[in-house]
């Protein structure tokens, strides 16, 4: 026999071989097609060894190579068929079908409430820019709500319909007859109309400079509706320190509506009117060519500084205060301040 | 504020269009709300800030554009023309409170010929929203447009005698006003008054007994000045808004009262006819002057940030009407103008020379000093609690600080003060400041009830107002939890909220009875000092709240959390050495409870102890091992030594000393 024979037949007994394993559609008849080449007694590769002998003596080595190489080839087609049909064939072997499409098991998760979860956004944005959360009362005298942020008593916000005022009256007080002189003495309380007490609170305490973020519930008499409620939560800065200007606010309202937005924003300044801060502005931020209310702000007037014992002549500051509902309703497309306050699950489940 | 296109242009001759005009004025503090077209006018909308009510009447505004545009601003001279006797002749005027009434002047026509008003005066009027009655009436709101004085025209001939009396109104008088509501006055409202009775309501509005009608042939003008506090809380009472009121509670000119007269009579003159007497009857002397301001110029750059150029900055207090005194190369000396009582300090300077020179000269991109700022340990803890609370299903709610009567009073375990009541409800019959969330996440579990949503699982961190005779309540940061969950779901998550905080911090529960809870309920504390509450709702509990499933509640105090947290734990060397596991299984009397039962095996296993946990309380009345009065309570070891591996021979051991010391402290016996 002639070597390029002997190599023709090992190659067309290679690929019957390689045909034969992949087709096999289970284990049976991969074994029938393992006997026929493979097969010990008389497979054909163990034929084609015999065939071998007739090559012609300097073919022998080179026979000899490509002989090897053909069963190599065929015993790794047959591994191949084998571990094919032992990794489909278990399932199909044992049991029912499968099913990769269920469900997995629910892990039920609670959330967080849109307001706090833009509160928390806004303080660490705050907290980036080197502001540090501080913390007031609830329930204010009218010194810290009104007095201290240069809010005289003729001042229409003082109007006691447009705050709440604790009632004074203390039908159940125990002291009984010292009632009267109690009354006089105490202070009138009232819920506060903004978180600019805090501002005060902290400057009667630290000397300058002050760096801060006061944050929480304040209340004002609105009827509720899908615009007002009365109660909200306002974020506020302040920063107080020597040469502090409005270009220092504007830089840092920049900061900070280009971190919340995330992407670079310009501000404008609106001229405006608030009693503890002067000058007073309105804060735009550019969005979508045009402009965007952000909140007030402006330069810490002369008179809060000197109510908490500052020196405006040494020190300059400013403040500035954002509504939470309204930039949490903006982001998410909320037309009804109402349901942060209802907690319909399903309200609360979409944030 | 609306104001006519046509009408402004009279005192500035603006070049530019509406739009434009209404932006520049945007962008110096008059705020735009719209602009709409009416007839061939423009009405522009402007938001006046209560600081500014000069700029409530057309020249106000035209005053801002001209030294916005740079443009002179012409205001008609009201030169009147006397023909008449002395106005003293005809009418006196006596001011009683001048507390409520600073100034009063009056200026008398007579022979006037009531009638239409020309077309070009009602049109002005009609493109500002204002109706016309008849000229003379629509003279007096014209003018106030104009000026922001507000002004007021008498019958003279309806004036019970020829004088006017400005006093305080007494108690329960009435008066029927020009909208023919009757209105009951007070001692602390203004009134203008003829011999006999009130005529007006000084600073608010007219009567209608003297109102001018088609009939009247002479007339007393009046333009006088109220105190705002007063006209404000007259208004407010009555719940009568007007014009005038508005302009009064802001503040008028007191050099403009004179000249609004002039104008008025004027104007009367010109389109009513009639004899104008002689002189005018004043009740105050001139008010005080102005007192001067000075500026810095250092101040400028100090508080704005950018350089102004000095000059600069007086022309534009000049431009404003304030009048120079002194200026060198640091300072100026001005006195505001009278219409300008907004301007009595330096800041206040700073401000209008900002606001005119324009906030977009103010850069915004300078270097700002780098602070660092920690995160609170408040905030640090109450992250870690949201994120536990969340992890196990809970959704945070956000529930009003203010509740009723019906919702105050079922749950107040943290004081036994009444709560703090506002003056008006918050929210409707809402005046209670809550002293527990408790009843505030019942009723929004209510309301998911009545949704028909199904998992309603809800905890809040909010305050509790709690008094304490002391001038401020003491407001307490709370923990509340309401679920549809068992009293052992809701144990657990609190006690994986205080493991989240600190690992080895150790709850503990004690009885707790009340009317809300039912059976299982229970005083919690955490490391021996106070927490809080948790309990299963009451059946009566749950019909308080009118809730149709079971509820758990618990309110803890969040400020404990904050005590215990250990915020950055240390490590503690992982154990090298394999457990050993013992299932203990003990028949007990029912009073022997499981925190007894723990705390006798963990003694009695010694430092080998790692571990002991809880598996279940069995009942059957039917066994004969148990009965009724006996329960048995599983329980897990875990065994290991830090020093070697422990053999199953000193597990026994273990094992046997609890068994032995559980025998004796419990009677405890092992299940068959």
């Amino acid at each position: 026999m002639g070597l390029a024979e002997f190599t023709a037949e090992l190659e067309a007994m290679r690929s019957a071989a390689a045909t034969a394993f992949a087709s096999a559609a289970d284990v049976e008849a991969l074994e029938a097609a393992r006997v026929d080449f493979l097969g010990a007694k008389a497979g054909r590769l163990r034929a084609a060894q015999k065939g071998l002998g007739a090559v012609a003596k300097q073919d022998k080595p080179l026979a000899g190579k490509h002989f090897n190489e053909a069963k190599q080839a065929i015993e790794a087609s047959f591994a191949a068929a084998q571990q094919r049909l032992a990794s489909n064939g278990s399932a199909k072997r044992t049991g029912p079908a499968f099913d990769p499409t269920v469900p997995g098991t629910p892990l039920v998760l609670g959330h967080l409430h849109p307001i706090t979860q833009t509160i928390d956004e806004l303080t660490d944005i705050m907290g980036r820019l080197g502001f540090a959360v501080a913390d007031g009362p609830e329930i204010e005298d009218e010194w810290h709500n009104f007095e201290a942020l240069n809010i005289p008593l003729s001042h229409p916000a003082r109007d006691p319909l447009e705050n709440f005022y604790l009632s004074t009256a203390k039908a159940a007080d125990p002291a009984g007859g010292k009632l009267k002189q109690a009354a006089t003495s105490e202070p009138t309380l009232l819920l506060r109309s903004q978180t600019s007490t805090v501002q005060i609170r902290v400057m009667e305490k630290t000397p300058p400079p002050v760096r801060i973020i006061a944050l929480g519930r304040v209340y004002r008499p609105d009827t509720a509706d899908a615009t007002h409620y009365p109660m909200f939560h306002q974020i506020e800065g302040l920063l107080i320190d020597r040469h502090v200007t409005m270009a220092d606010l504007k830089t840092v309202l920049r900061l900070f509506a280009s971190s919340y937005l995330g992407s670079d924003v310009r501000i404008r300044f609106r001229p405006s009117f608030f009693p503890f801060t002067e000058p007073s502005v309105e804060v735009d931020m550019s969005w979508n060519d045009g402009w965007l209310e952000f909140g007030g702000a402006g330069m810490v007037d002369p008179n809060v500084l000197r109510s908490v014992g500052y020196d405006p002549d040494e020190v300059s500051g400013f403040a500035f205060g954002l509504g939470v509902e309204r930039l949490c309703m903006r982001r998410h497309a909320i037309d009804d301040i109402r349901e942060f306050y209802k907690n319909d699950v399903r309200f609360l489940e979409q944030f | 504020m609306l104001i006519s296109w046509d009408w402004l242009k009279t005192f500035a001759p603006l070049v530019c269009t509406p739009d434009e005009l209404a932006v520049r004025l945007m962008m110096a503090g008059l705020n735009h709300e719209g602009t709409t077209a009416v007839g061939d006018d423009w009405a522009i909308d402007l938001e006046i800030t209560s600081n500014r009510p000069d700029c409530l009447g057309h020249i106000g505004v035209a005053r801002e554009a001209a030294v916005l545009f740079g443009l002179p601003l012409n205001i008609p001279p009201a030169a009147v023309k006397v023909t008449g006797s002395a106005v003293g002749s005809i009418t006196k005027v006596t001011v009683h409170c001048p507390e409520l009434c600073p100034r009063y002047t009056a200026r008398v026509i007579r022979g006037v010929k009531v009638g239409p008003s020309p077309a070009w005066l009602t049109k002005r009027l009609a493109t500002i929203g204002v109706a016309s009655i008849n000229n003379i009436v629509d003279i007096t709101n014209y003018v106030l447009m104009e000026s922001s004085q507000p002004l007021h025209a008498f019958d003279l001939a309806k004036l019970a005698g020829p004088e006017i009396i400005v006093r305080a109104a007494t108690q329960g008088e009435k008066l029927v006003a020009i909208n023919h509501h009757t209105y009951e006055l007070d001692a602390a409202m203004c009134a203008i008054a003829d011999a006999r009775v009130p005529v007006a309501l000084g600073g608010v509005m007219g009567g209608a007994v003297t109102e001018v009608s088609s009939a009247t042939r002479d007339l007393l003008i009046e333009a006088a000045e109220f105190s705002p506090m007063s006209i404000r809380s007259t208004a407010r009472k009555l719940n009568l808004h007007s014009d005038s009121s508005y302009r009064f509670e802001r503040g008028v000119d007191p050099a403009g009262v004179d000249w609004a007269s002039r104008r008025c009579c004027e104007l009367i003159l010109e389109l009513a006819g009639g004899e104008l007497a002689e002189g005018v009857i004043d009740s105050a002397a001139a008010s005080e002057p102005l007192q001067p301001v000075t500026l810095r110029f250092a101040q400028l750059k100090r508080i704005l940030g950018i350089d102004v150029d000095s000059d600069a900055a007086r022309r534009i207090l000049t431009a404003l009407g304030c009048g120079e005194q002194s200026a060198d190369r640091d300072n100026v000396i001005v006195v505001p103008p009278t219409w300008r009582r907004d301007l009595t300090r330096e800041i206040d300077l700073v401000e209008e020379v900002a606001r005119i020179n324009g906030y977009d000269k103010i850069p915004e991109d300078v270097p700002v000093a780098m602070t660092a700022s920690t995160r609170s340990p408040h905030d640090r803890v109450a992250e870690k609690v949201r994120r536990v609370l969340t992890a196990a299903g809970f959704n945070e709610a956000l529930t009003p600080s203010v509740v009723t009567e019906d919702f105050s009073a079922p749950f107040s375990p943290w004081t036994d003060n009444p709560p703090l009541r506002c003056s008006v409800p918050v929210l409707r019959r809402a005046d209670l400041l809550r002293r527990s969330l408790v009843p505030s996440l019942l009723e929004s579990r209510r309301t998911n009830e009545a949704l028909g949503n199904e998992r309603i699982e809800l905890f809040e961190t909010a305050r509790v107002y709690l008094p304490q005779g002391e001038a401020l309540p003491r407001e307490d940061l709370m923990l509340c939890v309401a679920s549809g969950r068992s009293f052992v779901d809701v144990k657990g998550a609190l006690e994986a909220v205080v493991a989240s905080v600190h690992a080895a911090a150790e709850v503990a529960s004690e009885d707790y009875e009340h009317p809300l809870f039912a059976a299982a309920a229970c005083r919690l504390l955490l490391d021996g000092e106070p927490w809080g509450f948790l309990g299963e709702l009451s059946k009566e509990g749950l019909t308080q709240f009118d809730l149709r499933e079971n509820a758990t509640v618990a309110e803890v105090r969040f400020g404990r959390l904050l005590e215990i947290a250990r915020l950055v734990p240390k490590y503690a060397v992982v154990p090298a050495y394999p457990a050993i596991d013992r299932d203990l299984n003990f028949v007990v009397a029912e009073s022997v409870r499981w925190s007894q039962l723990a705390a006798t095996v963990r003694s009695a296993a010694g430092e080998h102890l790692e571990r002991i946990e809880y598996r279940e309380t069995y009942r059957n009345a039917k066994d004969p091992q148990l009965g009724k009065e006996r329960k048995s309570l599983l329980l897990a070891l875990r065994l290991r030594s830090h020093r070697g591996t422990l053999t199953g021979e000193e597990a026994d051991a273990i094992r046997e000393q609890i068994v032995a010391a559980c025998q004796k402290q419990h009677a405890a016996e092992l299940r068959a």
